[in-house]
């Protein structure tokens, strides 16, 4: 290894590559800004394009789009409440909440200095224990999956500790909503009355945009407001947030960065899980979890870290195995396959200077994305000097547009206004959006998962449920899916208690 | 009088140009290539590839349009119900075409909705185990499979997908080795589960192994000969088991294309599929690149089309 570092140092500082870097990361965190154009779909635009170049150059171009991508997300998570990319969807949670409060510019900066943190945490654990975490990932199978989709589930409760009915409504609402289109374990058609259209199912970005972004274009429309939120970019912004999250959020950066890290190893689950997790985890362990939701700095720096983390590990298995840990881990590793490159634990030997010249330029993307993102963040706030008319317009456009180009079909379009609608009533009557796009998200994983379950069932001495229950990791997250089931249930007993005493104190 | 003759002028322009590209030699636009995948997958790196060379041999490009969903579903539709100007086409595989004209009220069929241009790829099933499994040959996993029912799993892609087809084939075989089958979004978790040891062998695609292929024993190929990907390995007739399955990929048009059109269309497809450095292309991404006429593939799917009808009904899978 240590002989492929220094050329590889060397490789990253060539004009050519790092112009590449700069340009992918400006390029990615536009296409992430933008709702409906995901990381994915930016990557995979430039794959032909790298045909042309050698390949070190263009997996390092990619690899800057697929950082900027995911940090370029929560951008409009934040301005407009409408998660850029599907790994943004917590960011939402605390993110918009801030920019409402006028603190648009901390928000920015807390996502940038996070992404930038979790991104480098994520590349720490590609470039060291690759081998060892890639067989680690091989173990969560159909149960574990299953078991960890849950988990992400139990959020909804986490999320909503004063009105968990509804927040369970919701998700149940989300996952039936998933159910529409082909059955994954039998191939039929469910829930299209007869629309062949909807055979595709209701795919999960439109949907979202639809929930985030049209409903809130609806509320704001009427909320008679000339600006969406006061913005005052105040010039110490950048440092204060710098101090807040290396002296009161070093190990919630740490923990969320960890746990974005092993779920982006996983070939089923990716960043949209691993920040949901992360945000339910720094609630979890917070002392005055109450903050949360309310515009807390912690919330978007869990969630965003997280995200960003999930690069490094999703390359791990990629690399090492040949098998993506996410979309756009599949999308490279269709590049790399491509340029006549294979991969396999070999990768790190018999083609070490190109995996190793990635592997560091992941690192000073991640260190470039500071300045570069700061710059673009000065730009993005002014965005909400505009007046209310213009943004509500030009959300409108951007998520027809956006949901238009992810399969283009106009039945997307539909769905976000569909969406739009039930989102913005559904708000009126309590009903938590975030809990929905949780139940749309997770609901086709955690139904394949249970049917692997189901299939392995079969040979099994114990059946299904010696499937589900047999593995040390399934039993882990089984406890853990308990205690955040319980958690709020025991927070929701005491608080009553407590309030309870003080009203009759008072009485 | 400006006026007057400025329409003159527009007018003249336009019958010109509608005659003038009714003159020319098709085509004289773009076309549209319909993908039924997404951006970055194998079919569309496929595409790609062939797009580079037909840049070569014709004067108008390709312009992509992703229609993804459904198992290609939605896409295949999209080709099926196109105008018949020869300037849609797109990328078809077999036999999803096929099962989901037969299991999942497809509104096209593969016999009547298609003129086919040229099957440009044949990507064999392959038997393939972990490194590590104690089977060596096939016939070792079937001599264990027999005296251990239910207890083998096989890890599929599907359902309703020639990994499906191919497992209904061996069922139909091998009626007393019962296996347990696991079904798979996709070649990477089925590549996933097998290295982890959810399951203890796989039917999957070659193209789709390769990716892992330092990790795998592929122990036959379900072709009629060796493939050059991997010489040395056998194929399961060689080993005694009379089994063929693949998917195939080829380009096609809506059925009902002037003659003369699809004929400069399939001259085409013959010269990229002839050009060694289309196939050096090919070889250095993993595809199994295999040529066949549109005219012949006709043939093959109608043949086809029979056959996975007379499997889905024994299983009980044909749409009610």
């Amino acid at each position: 290894m240590n002989e492929f570092i220094l050329p590889a140092i060397l490789n990253l500082f060539e004009p050519m590559n790092f112009f590449l870097m700069i340009a992918g990361l400006v390029g990615g965190i536009i296409v992430g800004a933008l709702p409906g154009l995901t990381a994915t779909m930016g990557v995979a635009l430039m794959v032909p394009i790298t045909f042309a170049m050698n390949p070190i150059s263009g997996l390092i171009m990619l690899g800057a789009i697929y950082v900027g991508a995911i940090y370029g997300g929560a951008n409009s998570a934040i301005l407009i409440c409408t998660p850029g990319t599907p790994s943004s969807v917590a960011t939402t949670f605390d993110g918009w909440p801030m920019c409402q409060n006028g603190k648009a510019d901390d928000a920015l900066h807390v996502s940038l200095i996070s992404s930038a943190f979790g991104g480098i945490i994520g590349t720490f654990f590609l470039l060291f224990f690759a081998a060892a975490l890639a067989r680690f990932a091989l173990r969560f199978g159909g149960p574990e999956n299953f078991w960890l989709c849950l988990f992400g589930l139990s959020t909804i409760a986490v999320m909503s500790v004063d009105n968990m009915g509804k927040g369970i409504i919701s998700g149940a609402i989300g996952i039936l909503v998933a159910t529409i289109g082909l059955d994954p374990n039998t191939g039929s058609i469910r829930f299209t009355f007869g629309t062949y259209s909807l055979i595709q199912g209701i795919s999960v970005i439109p949907c979202m945009i639809g929930l985030f972004s049209f409903s809130q274009v609806l509320y704001l429309i009427g909320s008679k407001r000339e600006y969406i939120a006061k913005c005052s970019t105040s010039s110490g912004s950048f440092m204060y947030v710098t101090k807040y999250l290396f002296t009161k959020c070093k190990v919630l950066l740490m923990r969320s960065s960890i746990i974005g890290t092993i779920v982006g190893m996983l070939p089923g689950a990716g960043g949209e899980i691993a920040s949901i997790i992360t945000y339910n985890e720094a609630k979890r362990w917070d002392k005055n979890p109450e903050r949360y939701g309310k515009g807390c700095i912690e919330g978007v720096a869990a969630s965003e870290s997280a995200n960003n983390a999930v690069i490094g590990g999703a390359l791990i298995p990629m690399l090492t195995l040949g098998i993506p840990g996410s979309a756009v881990a599949a999308v490279i590793l269709g590049a790399l396959m491509a340029h006549g490159i294979q991969p396999g634990f070999k990768i790190f030997t018999a083609s070490g200077e190109l995996a190793y010249t990635f592997i560091m330029s992941q690192f000073l993307v991640c260190l470039l994305m500071l300045p570069v993102g700061y710059i673009l963040c000065k730009f993005m706030a002014r965005l909400l000097n505009l007046q209310l008319t213009y943004i509500a317009l030009s959300i409108v456009v951007l998520s027809y547009i956006g949901a238009y180009a992810i399969a283009n079909s106009i039945i997307d379009v539909w769905i976000v206004v569909i969406f739009g609608f039930v989102g913005y009533f559904g708000g009126r009557i309590g009903m938590d959006t975030g809990a929905m796009a949780l139940g749309v998200i997770l609901g086709p994983m955690i139904e394949e998962n249970l049917g692997k379950c189901v299939d392995l069932a079969n040979a099994h001495n114990y059946g299904i449920y010696g499937v589900m229950t047999e593995g040390v990791i399934s039993k882990i997250l089984i406890f853990a899916l308990m205690l955040s089931i319980v958690t709020p249930l025991y927070v929701g007993i005491t608080r009553g208690r407590r309030n309870a005493k003080k009203g009759a104190r008072h009485a | 009088m400006v006026k007057f003759l400025s329409k003159v002028c527009i007018i003249v322009a336009v019958v010109t140009t509608f005659v003038g590209s009714a003159l020319a030699e098709y085509p004289t636009k773009p076309i549209n290539m319909v993908i039924a995948f997404s951006a970055g997958g194998s079919s569309d790196v496929q595409a790609r590839i062939m797009q580079k060379y037909w840049n070569k041999y014709a004067p108008k490009p390709w312009v992509f349009i992703y229609k993804p969903g459904a198992g290609g579903i939605i896409g295949f539709t999209e080709i099926a119900k196109a105008r018949k100007d020869g300037y849609t086409m797109g990328g078809l595989n077999v036999p999803h075409i096929i099962l989901q004209n037969l299991a999942q009220n497809a509104q096209f069929n593969p016999s009547d909705s298609f003129d086919y241009i040229a099957q440009v790829v044949n990507d064999p099933q392959c038997i393939a185990v972990r490194k590590d499994s104690p089977f060596k040959t096939v016939q070792e996993f079937l001599d264990h499979a027999k005296v251990n029912p239910s207890k083998v799993k096989v890890g599929l892609v599907g359902p309703l997908s020639g990994h499906h087809l191919m497992y209904l084939d061996f069922k139909e075989k091998y009626p007393e080795h019962r296996l347990t089958h696991v079904f798979y979004k996709g070649a990477t978790d089925q590549n996933a589960a097998l290295l982890g040891g959810e399951i203890d062998i796989m039917f999957g695609n070659l193209n789709d192994v390769m990716r892992s292929i330092d990790e795998f024993r592929v122990l036959g190929i379900a072709a009629e000969e060796k493939n050059d990907f991997l010489p040395g390995t056998p194929t399961l007739k060689e080993q005694g088991v009379d089994m063929v399955s693949d998917i195939r990929r080829c380009f096609a048009v809506p059925k009902g294309l002037p003659a003369e059109d699809l004929a400069t269309i399939r001259k085409i497809f013959k010269e990229i599929c002839e050009d060694p450095e289309y196939l050096a292309d090919m070889r250095k991404s993993g595809q199994p690149a295999e040529y066949m006429d549109g005219e012949s593939f006709a043939k093959y799917i109608d043949a086809q089309q029979q056959a996975s009808h007379d499997a889905l009904q024994k299983a009980n899978l044909l749409k009610k």
